[in-house]
């Protein structure tokens, strides 16, 4: 089984506090750390453990600058064999389309049965890239996967997306295919500092957009079909109105609200 | 993996281990786990054995307290087996959740809290401190080493809050790194990541060294005792708080004004007593506080009871059911009457202070830090 995974270097933006920085397009990143979008992180793992049960190469595949290598060469220390960083200008302020391109055309080049990425990234959200790339190379594709069985190695797999309420849906997916995966698949191992060290040995293939045979016309913002316009901060909506007495006063008060405003 | 890491017998001195048992005897987590020290040391003499031993899950209980090694009667560490063995674990990347996350945010944010970098000066945001320019021209007398823990946890950060309001009631002149102060990698050797603490020892010196300072001095016993033993070439000395505030007492730079009419008792960390012999100055230090009346448990010093605070464990979960050694610390500390219990040590604060609420004894009897006392009264 050949597997191509998809990984991004994302801001951790959890606990920190984000501002969007002068451009108005961005946000102020000098003050953040980086690491592994948490998505990419379970597919990695998804795509070792198949590895580990079946036998096969893993291609751990990032588009980014030269910092994108850290987290390239994390997943190599959990178990990634080879890895392509995709780097060049032209690339630049592309939405999730654009990105798929040059994914794709990176992922052509390579014999592969599975490619896994995250459903969702932790910056954009755009939870677009694995279907647009499922698109572009013309293979079926499943969002949200929670559980992959590989039923015929190279030929097909049985795999499970979650749905709303606690839901999964099954489904036999033809290989070779596109997986956008869901957090919580898997339990991600920890990559020890040596691993990561030993992993730095092995070598990053570059590819900039004309090793691709990409054009830079149809790259980055250029080719786009949605471009960022402006960040602005969500607008502060009226007060809340608040309801003060005993409690059977403001339930009174509630209900006869509800009921005026014909939402119950 | 390279054969000199794989070779436990002669890294550990496995065979001058006489089986004697003292170790077992000794280890505090015995009490409650199936965690048996001297058996690794035989079982270890087997190298086809190591992968085996390496994934018991009692080589997670170790608090690495340092008891086994303090008895053995022929000098060997056998909790250094048990970080070993870790060791091979963390390199197969099989490691609980939990500590995966500290590990990580350690490389990423310098702390194991999942915190950001940038809040790690938040503790002070409201007290007036200097912090520190590398290769300043002045020589300033101490750098503070604030704890990650002291720096981030809600209930820890007020023991370095305190800390700067009785350095300030003595007048010394001290400065702190700011928010590039990062882990110095004391539970991350314990939990067997070796490659990483290489990296925090590293950094640290590094950075430890472009500060023009006496000396430097650190609130947590743990981050001291790395510091001080197992760091590599750092230039200028290192203090456990509890030293410098002695030395302040004795000296007549701090006076305690304020009475506290209270039983208290102290409770010795390990990795300050049982591993650098700090016993007198913390209690010199209480018992200078006027109205303290000082009563000692049975266990003190050098036979003084584990917390399970320490050895990587706020991030591992026993697998035991039976009581924690915290609690039944808090139980001997009820039954001498003592109001207070007082600690020197962010980990021991925690567990001891999660215990009196376990045993519902939290209304009565108050675990702080030393350095909360003192500021109590001045």
């Amino acid at each position: 089984m050949n597997m191509v995974v998809c990984v991004k270097r994302v801001p951790d933006t959890a606990d920190s506090e984000v501002h969007i920085d002068a451009s108005g397009k961005d946000i102020d990143k000098s003050r953040l750390s980086f690491g592994i979008n948490e998505y990419d992180n379970y597919a990695v793992e998804e795509a070792i453990q198949i590895k580990e049960r079946l036998e096969g190469n893993v291609t751990v595949i990032s588009l980014g600058g030269k910092e994108s290598d850290e987290v390239i060469r994390m997943a190599l220390a959990k178990g990634g064999d080879e890895a392509i960083r995709l780097e060049d200008d032209a690339f630049a302020g592309g939405d999730a389309l654009a990105v798929a391109k040059a994914l794709a055309a990176a992922i052509k080049g390579l014999e592969y049965d599975m490619v896994f990425a995250g459903s969702l990234a932790d910056d954009d959200g755009y939870a677009a890239v694995p279907v647009a790339l499922a698109e572009l190379l013309g293979v079926p594709h499943a969002t949200y996967v929670k559980k992959v069985e590989i039923l015929e190695p190279g030929k097909k797999a049985k795999v499970g997306r979650e749905l709303e309420g606690g839901l999964m849906e099954v489904l036999e997916i033809d290989m070779p295919c596109v997986l956008g995966i869901q957090s919580g698949i898997n339990e991600p191992r920890y990559a020890s500092f040596k691993g990561i060290k030993q992993a730095a040995k092995k070598e990053i293939a570059l590819k900039s957009a004309a090793d691709l045979g990409l054009d830079a016309s149809d790259l980055g913002e250029a080719g786009s079909w949605a471009v960022l316009e402006q960040f602005t901060p969500p607008v502060v909506g009226e007060m809340a109105e608040m309801l003060e007495g005993e409690p059977e006063e403001t339930a009174a008060k509630l209900a006869a609200i509800l009921k005026e405003k014909g939402l119950v | 993996m390279c054969a000199e890491e794989l070779d436990f017998v002669e890294k550990y001195d496995l065979l001058g281990c006489i089986q004697c048992g003292r170790c077992t005897g000794g280890c505090p987590v015995a009490l409650r786990t199936d965690l048996r020290v001297r058996c690794f040391m035989y079982d270890g003499l087997n190298e086809e054995r190591l992968e085996e031993l390496s994934e018991k899950p009692e080589i997670w209980d170790c608090t690495t307290c340092y008891t086994c090694a303090a008895r053995c009667p022929k000098g060997l560490e056998p909790l250094e087996v048990l970080i070993g063995l870790r060791s091979l674990q963390i390199e197969e990347g099989k490691v609980q959740p939990t500590v995966r996350d500290a590990l990580e945010s350690i490389f990423k944010d310098g702390n194991p809290w999942g915190s950001p970098r940038a809040k790690r000066l938040e503790w002070a945001s409201d007290l007036e401190v200097e912090i520190l320019e590398p290769e300043a021209e002045e020589t300033t007398d101490v750098l503070l080493f604030i704890c990650c823990t002291d720096c981030y946890d809600p209930r820890v950060m007020k023991v370095a809050q305190a800390l700067v309001r009785v350095l300030n009631a003595a007048g010394i002149d001290y400065g702190l790194i700011g928010d590039d102060e990062s882990c110095c990698g004391s539970e991350v050797r314990r939990l067997g990541e070796e490659g990483l603490f290489e990296m925090c020892d590293e950094e640290n010196v590094e950075m430890l060294n472009s500060f023009n300072v006496n000396r430097i001095v650190a609130i947590s016993p743990h981050c001291y005792n790395t510091l001080k033993k197992e760091y590599h070439g750092l230039k200028v000395p290192v203090l456990h708080y509890t030293e410098l505030v002695a030395q302040l007492l004795e000296d007549g730079k701090l006076e305690i004004p304020k009475e506290i009419a209270k039983v208290v008792t102290y409770h010795d960390p390990c990795f300050l007593g049982k591993q650098n012999d700090i016993y007198d100055e913390p209690r010199y230090i209480i018992t200078r506080i006027p109205g303290v009346e000082f009563k000692e448990f049975d266990r003190c010093r050098e036979r003084s009871l584990c917390c399970e605070g320490g050895g990587g464990k706020m991030w591992v979960e026993s697998e035991s059911k039976e009581e924690r050694l915290a609690e039944i610390r808090i139980e001997d500390a009820k039954e001498m009457g003592a109001q207070v219990v007082a600690v020197a040590c962010p980990f021991c604060l925690l567990t001891l202070e999660d215990a009196t609420k376990v045993k519902g004894v939290d209304e009565e009897m108050q675990v702080m830090d030393i350095l909360e006392l003192l500021a109590e009264a001045l």
